[in-house]
């Protein structure tokens, strides 16, 4: 029984660990002085200064729009990537398709940023909403189509064929029959897609300029500078934010697909095969 | 047929674009200097000056040690994890922080880590007095620690969950010890989890710029600090860029080393 | 006494509140092939768990070779077990999987290496040590399984289904090669399975179990011809079992007439059931036999037919031949007293042995 108590003890402290710095975060949004060492008082000060702070207001709606669009666009290409994949008739073509798709899933963000921001100043591009926004697009991709490959690969053979044969073109084969089915896997792919976007720092850090910025950015550099209980309460808004996603994912069974987990699972994968 | 190559093109077009194109640039721009002349000179640089083999050395020491932390605190906390009654509900909360933006918890250690912060006021309260903790090694390593432990418990009890308890009764059953069971079935039977942890957990930790600038001083500790502080600030890209590719190379050398040896007809030991 | 290996005393197991075993009695003699039968579900691997140290009693005694060994763990016992899925540790070879368990008592090098190979060629399996376990078929799986076992010298080896996943033929084969293995290396086997042939085939002696309960212990033989009442009869092989009345000792009564019998020590006129098995039945010209019956349905088995057909009653009966019929057709059925068998119910173990005493 001693065993039993020494090894809880040893869950609840890792769990302890885990929770502390976030519940901190939280804990000192509601303080009424400025620093994250001395709890003054209760006050809802620091969020009333979020909401009247237009830049941090037009920030949260940058980051929104480049995670809608972003996800939009790798969604569509994505796809069209898992289909043609899917109908590469030769084996090898099929796994070099694979292997590059794969190259950015692997990456570190750093090496995607450095590698983006060379290829933009390479082709004159500026920096800003454009760079970013094609950015995100780019390292979402290669999710989607991981996430859309699989439904494809499920299908059973005979349904396209069946549709040919009750005089279906090749586009309404595609449109009325293999899409409905894999639409699972495409809105997985979309989801993914958006918090990737979401969360992503490194990446957008290196292609960002001309004044725009996303929440993770804007954080660092607010974070630089010291602490900054707005940045608190952005937290706490932020934790909201994250819990009812994860509550949405878990509900959707996929909880455990954000970036990191996701090449988590792609190494576990390589390694058990 | 000629549909088939329309809806195909933009996806073509992204692997050019965006994955062959600036993998291909990143290496070119390797071999210019900051001028924009052609030269070996970078890579030379890299391999005689010493700042940069230090640099190298210390990031690998850093990710390492960072890894194995991981590693240390992950295993048991996954064992324990595996025992519990509704596991998954508790790996779920073990998950969980990992969708709370990084830069927010990186964050909240410069409030419990700064001269009046919680964790000094803790250490004044067991009389062993305030310490500098930001921007130390130490609590850079604590912190990336921190951000990675989930990626490490997660495939550690994946493979814990998929161990068949009769493997365990088996030992047991054979005369093998709790110790020796952990040893010589529990262990080896889990190495891909572990290894998949070291590959999820190693390579970050050598990229890593964020955390490291924000805990860690402005200090250029890892490759990924002194990529990006190439890039963005002395605007050196062909140095930059050589660091790349060697950051590149050592993912490969991490992803081979850490690959599956259980090769088809027999094992190499 | 003294060469009981294992002992059950009064042994209770409940997972939360459901019982799986209740109030289990048994003892295990030295160097004898024992098997448990029952169906899915009734308890047979709990209690090897229970004696191999996987699990502890709820209430009750186990005893190894007189020592209460309740709560000793697994490591320490002097059995080991052949798993129903092998459980062979994918990451060691053959011969590493052999040697775990010498390995584990620091046996020398030289020493191990010959403990191996010979386990290895008593199962055949000479010239295997250095393959993957990935790389053996699933007879060839079992039988290291069975070498890692045996290599340790147990006092008791514990089977639990090794057959059940081989097919037909191999599952045969096998079931003369574990036999024979036991007989030569004189350790108590203890074989579970819910096959009845297989049970039947290997047993010195059977254990029939349902539902947390043992039913009735015995030979193969005894178990067959006097089983102990319907779940036992019906289970172990095929068989007609009709309501009956006892008249009188040596008389019982059924179908609407009276019959002689070789079974005892009932009430007058106590309700039983009578047990005649298929094979007992013989097919005569009609109104020669004891019963006449009309035929239903025949099915050629190979080595014989499978009658099903009614009586007058409209009771039904199952009877195999060698002689086909013709559906439809009206036959006698002929058998012996000797054939018939006469169950009680609700009678326990005990009372039957017992009973079987005053008149044997
Ligand atoms: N760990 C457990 N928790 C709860 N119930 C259990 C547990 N293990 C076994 N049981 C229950 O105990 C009963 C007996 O199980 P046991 O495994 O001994 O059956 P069995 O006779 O070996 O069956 P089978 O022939 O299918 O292997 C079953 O009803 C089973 O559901
Ligand atoms: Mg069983």
């Amino acid at each position: 029984m001693k065993k039993w108590r020494i090894s809880n003890l040893y869950l609840a402290l890792v769990f302890i660990v885990l929770y502390l710095p976030i519940f901190y975060l939280i804990f000192y949004s509601f303080n009424v002085g400025d620093t994250m060492d001395h709890f003054s008082g209760f006050s809802w000060r620091h969020y009333a200064t979020l909401l009247s702070d237009s830049r941090m207001i037009s920030i949260v709606l940058n980051t929104l729009i480049i995670a809608l669009l972003s996800s939009l666009i790798a969604t569509i290409v994505g796809t069209m990537g898992a289909l043609g994949i899917y109908s590469a008739k030769k084996a090898t073509v099929k796994n070099g398709l694979l292997s590059l798709n794969n190259v950015l899933m692997v990456s570190p963000d750093v090496i995607i940023g450095a590698s983006f921001l060379i290829f933009f100043t390479f082709l004159g591009f500026s920096l800003g909403f454009g760079s970013v926004l094609l950015s995100h697009i780019a390292f979402s991709i290669p999710i989607v189509v991981l996430m859309v490959l699989p439904k494809i690969n499920e299908l059973p053979k005979t349904m396209v064929d069946a549709a040919y044969d009750l005089g279906a073109s090749s586009w309404q084969t595609l449109t009325k029959v293999i899409l409905p089915a894999i639409t699972p896997g495409i809105f997985a792919g979309y989801f993914m897609a958006f918090t990737y976007s979401l969360d992503d720092f490194a990446v957008t850090f290196f292609v960002t300029g001309n004044g725009f910025s996303t929440l993770s950015v804007e954080i660092y550099s607010r974070a630089r500078q010291g602490v900054d209980l707005e940045v608190n309460a952005l937290s706490t808004l932020m934790f909201i934010v994250s819990l009812l996603l994860v509550v949405g994912y878990y509900l959707l069974g996929r909880y455990n697909q954000n970036r990191r987990l996701q090449r988590v699972k792609a190494a576990e994968a390589k390694i058990n095969q | 047929m000629h549909k088939k190559a329309t809806y195909l093109i933009p996806y073509l077009l992204w692997i050019g674009l965006f994955v062959i194109a600036p993998m291909a640039l990143i290496v070119y721009q390797s071999f210019f200097n900051i001028t924009g002349h052609f030269t070996l000179g970078n890579y030379e640089q890299y391999l005689t000056n010493g700042v940069y083999l230090k640099m190298t050395f210390n990031s690998i020491l850093y990710a390492l040690i960072i890894t194995l932390s991981t590693l240390l605190i992950s295993y048991p906390t996954a064992l324990l994890l595996n025992r519990l009654k509704n596991k998954q509900l508790w790996l779920l909360l073990i998950i969980l922080p990992t969708w709370i933006n990084l830069l927010l918890k990186t964050y909240a250690f410069i409030g419990l880590f700064s001269q009046n912060g919680s964790v000094n006021d803790f250490l004044r309260f067991v009389g062993l007095g305030s310490h500098q903790i930001l921007f130390t090694d130490a609590s850079f390593i604590f912190v990336a620690a921190y951000i990675e432990i989930p990626f490490m418990i997660l495939p550690i009890f994946n493979s814990l969950a998929e161990l068949k308890p009769s493997m365990i009764n088996a030992s047991r059953d054979l005369g093998a010890n709790s110790w020796q069971t952990f040893r010589r079935v529990i262990l080896p039977l889990t190495m891909p989890g572990v290894k998949a942890g070291f590959q999820a957990i190693f390579i970050p930790s050598l990229s890593l710029f964020m955390i490291t600038r924000l805990i860690g001083g402005n200090r250029v500790i890892t490759l990924g600090t002194a990529i990006e502080e190439h890039f963005l600030v002395t605007q050196n890209w062909g140095m930059g860029s050589t660091i790349g590719v060697i950051l590149i190379l050592a993912m490969f050398v991490v992803m081979y080393l850490t690959r599956d040896r259980k090769v088809k007809g027999g094992r190499i030991r | 006494m003294a060469d009981n290996v294992i002992e059950f005393k009064k042994v209770n197991k409940s997972f939360d509140e459901t019982r799986v075993l209740n109030e289990i009695d048994f003892e295990i003699e030295a160097g004898k092939f024992y098997t448990l039968l029952g169906p899915s579900g009734c308890g047979k691997t709990t209690i090897l768990r229970l004696i191999a140290g996987f699990a502890d009693v709820t209430s009750g005694d186990i005893l190894f070779e007189g020592q209460r060994v309740n709560g000793l763990p697994a490591n320490e016992r002097q059995v080991n077990t052949v798993f129903q899925d092998y459980a062979l540790f994918p990451h060691l070879n053959v011969f590493e999987n052999v040697a775990f368990g010498l390995e584990i008592r620091k046996l020398k090098k030289n020493e191990i290496k010959i403990k191996v190979d010979e386990a290895l060629k008593l199962v055949h399996l000479s010239g295997y040590g250095r393959r993957e376990i990935a790389e053996l078929s699933g007879g060839q799986q079992q039988r290291v399984a069975i070498a890692r076992a045996i290599v340790n010298e147990p006092k008791v080896l514990l089977l639990d289904e090794p057959l059940s996943a081989l097919d037909h033929k191999l599952r045969k084969e096998m079931q003369g090669e574990l036999r024979d293995l036991q007989r030569r290396l004189g350790i108590t086997f203890i074989f579970v399975t819910h096959d009845q042939e297989e049970a039947l085939a290997m047993s010195d002696q059977i254990f029939v179990m349902n539902a947390g309960k043992i039913l009735q212990s015995g030979s193969p033989v005894d178990i067959y011809d006097e089983p102990i009442n319907h779940f036992v009869a019906d289970f172990i092989g095929e068989s007609n079992i009709i309501p009956g009345k006892m008249r009188q000792d040596y008389i019982v009564n059924f179908d609407g007439q009276d019959f002689e019998c070789v079974d005892a020590g009932m009430k007058p006129n106590e309700p039983v059931e009578v047990v005649i098995r298929p094979e007992d039945l013989d097919i005569a010209p009609i109104d020669t036999g004891q019963v006449n019956v009309t035929v239903d349905t025949q099915l050629f088995r190979g080595v014989d037919y499978q009658i099903t057909a009614h009586d007058a009653m409209n009771n039904e009966w199952k009877i195999n031949s060698i002689h086909p019929t013709k559906i439809g057709q009206t036959v006698a059925l002929a058998f012996d007293p000797e054939d018939i068998h006469i169950m009680r119910y609700g009678e326990t173990e005990d009372d039957f042995d017992a009973r079987l005493e005053t008149y044997d």
